[in-house]
């Protein structure tokens, strides 16, 4: 130890000297992060884009780095409180995440870019609705904050060759769809694939529950504005428990996460799986064994889904033209076009210039949604922390422990609970 | 003859039954150590064949299915995205940082503690027990603040003082019991020849505890590798952040890349398997010299 002792420390005290290299760069930088996968539609576009943001301007330096879900999720506020910003980042949507550090005031308002870029020309009211927030972070009234270049939506993905072989064509009605799921289970298939213990299993029933669902109750729904209506969840459960019954569904999906029941899909075991667009580009770029589609689960008006997470501008942003400008390129039709191309889910692509099948009914079908207004956003937003109970009381569901009218009772005590306290 | 015969002839009768009944025995336990093996070895196994599956092989067939072809395309991707020679040199330069620091913080504290006569040392010891059971997620707010207002927020320096004091707060409990053990005689005999308090540590107490300094070493060096929230939330810049935080590259917000995440853990825990291969002679000796005294 004598001898090792001292030659660990002198180890470490060049280590510290290491480390106080902090890069002071000079002259004009420009730090970008976003924490979507390199290769997702997103990441694919966004990187395109910033190549040529960085050729319009070759005398900036334009440092980009890919950031972590998780890592935002623990450390955003307090990453935009200090001077380590970023110039602009990609930042999570919703009260809890966005909503909070624009009450906290740590990000650059964006109502007067909003006009004078041009952008209210490309975003509608209804793709606006989670950039604004008011005073206390609550979304969908006050200024702009952040500007999404992207959708996102539930949908039912279908395996088109399972269709095709058992004679069922696309259902646009539940019964349509139920009279599916009987064919498959007459042929000893299990149709659907559900991630009960995971965010499929919510989204599913979500889904139910918008099929009676009117502007009034998700208006209220989201708003927290009125003690639960429990009646379009009663629906859900008691489809979801004959679903269930009928063998729709496997028995094993309770402690299911989304990854096994994607794998139920994709495998080819299962011809339905219903979950988010967010799946596209594993989906296009892995299953090579059939054709598959998506369709939309038959409801009203609403559907889940949302536009995608935000750019956001920091308080002490030192190129906030830039930012304004790399928003811009995004929100063009040429990166939405390539957005789409690249299997994403774009707001003002160019239809004629969209060659990959995946992407254009994507875009079309998030504009069919967003047109009518009919973003029912996810259910586990009005309530801090409702994502582990709607998972929790989904399982206890389907594990037969909790009847329908209790899986309503207890999801409606808690959200009663926060609807009283606010 | 016939003597010597029935002499010699029921020993080994005797001798059989038992030889009979150990050898089912330890066909039984080594059994058990096989399976107990296998449960060990299954989670770096999967690691192993999914790092190296081809991705429509996983989508086909799942975690458990045997690759049809090996591929080490995760393996590459995931080296180049997260930029892990980078992250690896961070790592080490953390880990080895902390464990050199917080022994030798532990050490002194120890020494005090255990061999010096402080007043209320048992008392000062349970708050250190009680600090090491504090929750970090409480904690990190005042260390972010803290970091900040001396300008040492995003920079590898705060994790290794932040994570040294921390783990020290373990090490000096632990180095001060086995230093309340410590033989007086020892002690006396260097004070009487003369030894100041600097000399008894240097000369007598850290050559004779050198192993068990090695094991907490060794320790604090794997748990500062294995540490998730202090540096996700203290390194923001990719090129300071450590081998765990790499991790969470290949889970996404709603999705996650299986064979990508499996590489991932595979380059994770080598660095981990390696060090403790290498550093496995002193953990044991360690042990043993703890034991025998």
């Amino acid at each position: 130890m004598t001898t090792t002792l001292p030659r660990l420390a002198l180890a470490a005290v060049s280590a510290l000297t290491l480390m106080s290299s902090a890069a002071l760069a000079q002259g004009t930088t420009f730090n970008i992060w976003w924490f979507e996968g390199a290769e997702s539609a997103q990441g694919l576009t966004w990187t395109k884009a910033l190549e040529e943001l960085k050729a319009n301007h070759p005398d900036v330096t334009v440092n980009f780095e890919q950031k972590t879900f998780d890592q935002m999720q623990q450390s955003g506020s307090m990453i935009l409180n200090s001077a380590e910003a970023p110039d602009i980042l990609e930042y999570n949507k919703g009260n809890a995440t966005a909503g909070l550090v624009a009450s906290q005031g740590l990000l650059t308002n964006l109502d007067e870019a909003f006009t004078a870029e041009g952008w209210d020309k490309i975003l509608n009211e209804g793709q606006l609705v989670l950039s604004r927030y008011d005073e206390l972070g609550v979304y969908g009234s006050g200024s702009i904050w952040g500007i999404s270049t992207y959708g996102e939506y539930v949908s039912a993905y279908y395996n088109i060759d399972a269709f095709e072989k058992a004679g069922v064509k696309v259902p646009t009605t539940l019964e349509e769809l139920t009279a599916a799921f009987d064919v498959f289970k007459a042929q000893g298939v299990t149709p659907l694939a559900l991630g009960g213990a995971s965010t499929s299993g919510q989204h599913l029933l979500a889904s139910l529950a918008y099929t009676k669902a009117d502007d009034n109750w998700v208006n209220n729904y989201q708003g927290l504005k009125a003690p639960l209506d429990g009646a379009p969840y009663l629906y859900a459960a008691q489809t979801l428990t004959d679903w269930l019954a009928k063998g729709y569904i496997t028995k094993d999906s309770t402690g299911m996460n989304d990854d096994d029941a994607a794998l139920q899909f994709t495998s080819g075991q299962s011809p339905v799986y219903v979950s988010g667009t967010w799946n596209l580009g594993n989906f296009s770029a892995n299953i090579k064994d059939f054709k598959w589609g998506q369709f939309v689960i038959p409801t009203p008006k609403f559907s889940v889904g949302s536009t995608g997470n935000l750019w956001v501008i920091p308080k002490g942003s030192k190129s906030p033209e830039l930012a304004r400008e790399f928003i811009s390129l995004l929100l063009s039709t040429k990166y939405q076009t390539e957005q789409a191309n690249n299997g994403g889910v774009s707001f003002g692509a160019d239809a004629a210039q969209v060659t990959n099948p995946v992407g254009a009914n994507a875009s079309a079908v998030f504009k069919q949604i967003a047109d009518k207004q009919g973003l029912g956003f996810y259910p586990d937003w009005p309530v801090p922390g409702f994502y582990d109970v709607l998972n929790q009381k989904d399982t206890g569901l389907l594990q037969g422990t909790l009847t329908p009218e209790q899986f309503v009772d207890e999801i409606k005590t808690v959200y009663d609970d926060a609807q009283a306290s606010q | 003859m016939a003597n010597v015969g029935v002499l010699t002839g029921t020993p080994a009768k005797v001798a059989r039954p038992h030889a009979r009944q150990r050898a089912p025995m330890r066909w039984v336990v080594l059994g058990l150590l096989l399976l107990l093996l296998a449960f060990t070895l299954f989670p770096f196994f999967l690691a192993l064949i999914n790092a190296v599956k081809p991705g429509p092989d996983y989508l086909r067939g799942g975690p458990l299915s045997i690759p049809t072809s090996i591929q080490f395309d995760s393996i590459i991707k995931f080296w180049g995205q997260a930029d892990y020679s980078r992250k690896l040199l961070n790592s080490v330069i953390i880990s080895a940082s902390v464990s050199v620091l917080a022994v030798i913080i532990s050490l002194f504290n120890a020494y005090a503690l255990g061999i010096g006569r402080v007043r209320g040392s048992t008392i000062i010891l349970a708050i250190l027990l009680l600090g090491t059971m504090v929750p970090q997620e409480s904690i990190v707010y005042p260390i972010y603040w803290m970091a900040k207002s001396v300008g040492l927020y995003d920079t590898q320096l705060a994790v290794i003082i932040v994570l040294a004091v921390l783990q020290s707060a373990f090490g000096t409990y632990l180095l001060s019991s086995v230093m309340s053990t410590f033989p007086r005689e020892i002690l006396e005999a260097a004070e009487i020849d003369g030894a100041s308090r600097w000399q008894v540590l240097t000369l007598v107490v850290v050559p004779i505890m050198q192993p068990t300094l090695m094991v907490l070493g060794t320790f604090f060096f794997i748990w500062t590798w294995n540490e998730f929230l202090i540096p996700v939330i203290m390194l923001i810049s990719n090129n300071n952040q450590t081998v765990s935080v790499a991790m969470g590259l290949t889970r996404g917000q709603n999705m996650s890349d299986p064979t990508l995440q499996a590489a991932a853990g595979l380059l994770g825990i080598a660095p981990t398997v390696i060090f403790f291969l290498i550093f496995q002679r002193t953990l044991t000796r360690g042990i043993v010299a703890g034991a025998v005294k």
